[in-house]
């Protein structure tokens, strides 16, 4: 596999999605190349960082009115 | 995986329940006959009650509408857990539960036209503007100084400029660590569609992160990556 087909697949190797073999070779590679590991290194740190930065806390009423909405529902549908 | 049709709500995805990390291989659907008992509904559902509101969050934008969807989709998946098989992925149910409430309810009403021409990428004015930076993107170092210097507003502000059908799949997948089979199940789109749609969603917010932090001044824009070859 030469750069560009590692940079094609890269995110497929990181979400764990491509084929037993295909995941070994971009691992070889990525041990071999470090342009590409680099590259690797900037989305890892993207996606942590828009998961990170996406995360929100359940207000707590919310849970509340849920599980009453539930309630009501069991309550009216007996 | 024989469909069970629930009385409302789409019908169960046949994964076990939890997100993947970054190397897990995807997980094997594992689906026993049994049906979910109603009454342990609030149990099993609700410790994915704080993922769901910052889902719903993300796609209506605003407090309010994200807590009408969190409870339409409780409601819904209450009245569907019936039909529900044990062992199938309640948190993936859920979060389709919650997109398609949001697709048929809340985008429809929304201000913001969200189903812009996604092969209309010419149109992108920050993808234009900075041109070949994308390739850029992946060469540049030492990363986490760059991505740490990036406010979380720019990194939401990013965010917000993906169209719908690239943010969804880019935050299924990123945030929510769910396969591309699932994604594909959540967003009722073909699997080829994920994954085109991943990619040039997640190229789009690398290239708009990476020109802000050009911007800024943080990082040289490095011109020709793909001259280093094996
Ligand atoms: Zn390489």
């Amino acid at each position: 596999m030469n750069c560009y087909e590692i940079r094609e697949q890269i995110y497929s190797y990181m979400d764990g999605e491509l084929t037993l073999w295909r995941m070994r070779a971009v691992s070889i590679h990525l041990s071999e190349c470090p342009p590409c590991a680099s590259g690797m290194e900037f989305k890892v740190v993207l996606r942590a960082s828009v998961a990170q930065r996406s995360a929100e806390a359940l207000p707590s009423e919310l849970q509340g009115r849920i599980l009453a909405l539930i309630a009501a529902e069991r309550s009216g549908a007996e | 995986m024989a469909p069970r049709h629930a009385a409302s709500g789409p019908e169960p995805l046949g994964v076990g329940p939890g997100a993947k990390s970054q190397h897990e291989c995807p997980r094997v659907a594992v689906t026993s006959r049994a049906v979910a008992n109603q009454e342990d509904f609030e149990v099993l559902a609700m410790q994915y009650a704080g993922e769901i509101y910052a889902h719903a969050l993300r796609l209506t934008s605003d407090k309010a509408d994200a807590e009408d969807l969190v409870q339409e989709t409780f409601l819904k998946g209450y009245r569907g857990f019936a039909g529900f098989e044990s062992g199938s992925n309640l948190r993936a149910w859920l979060y389709r539960i919650a997109t398609n409430s949001y697709i048929n309810g809340y985008r429809a009403k929304k201000r913001r036209p969200e189903t812009r021409d996604i092969d209309s990428m010419g149109e992108w004015a920050l993808h234009q503007r900075i041109g070949g930076l994308e390739k850029a993107a992946s060469d540049v170092t030492p990363e986490s100084i760059v991505m740490e210097s990036i406010t979380d507003a720019a990194v939401k502000a990013a965010l917000d400029a993906l169209p719908d059908d690239f943010k969804q799949p880019v935050l299924l997948a990123d945030v929510d660590g769910f396969s591309y089979r699932e994604i594909a199940e959540i967003l009722d789109i073909p699997i080829g569609t994920v994954m085109s749609r991943l990619s040039r969603g997640r190229k789009r917010l690398e290239v708009a992160l990476f020109s802000l932090a050009v911007e800024r001044g943080l990082v040289e824009p490095n011109p020709e990556p793909e001259s280093v070859s094996v």
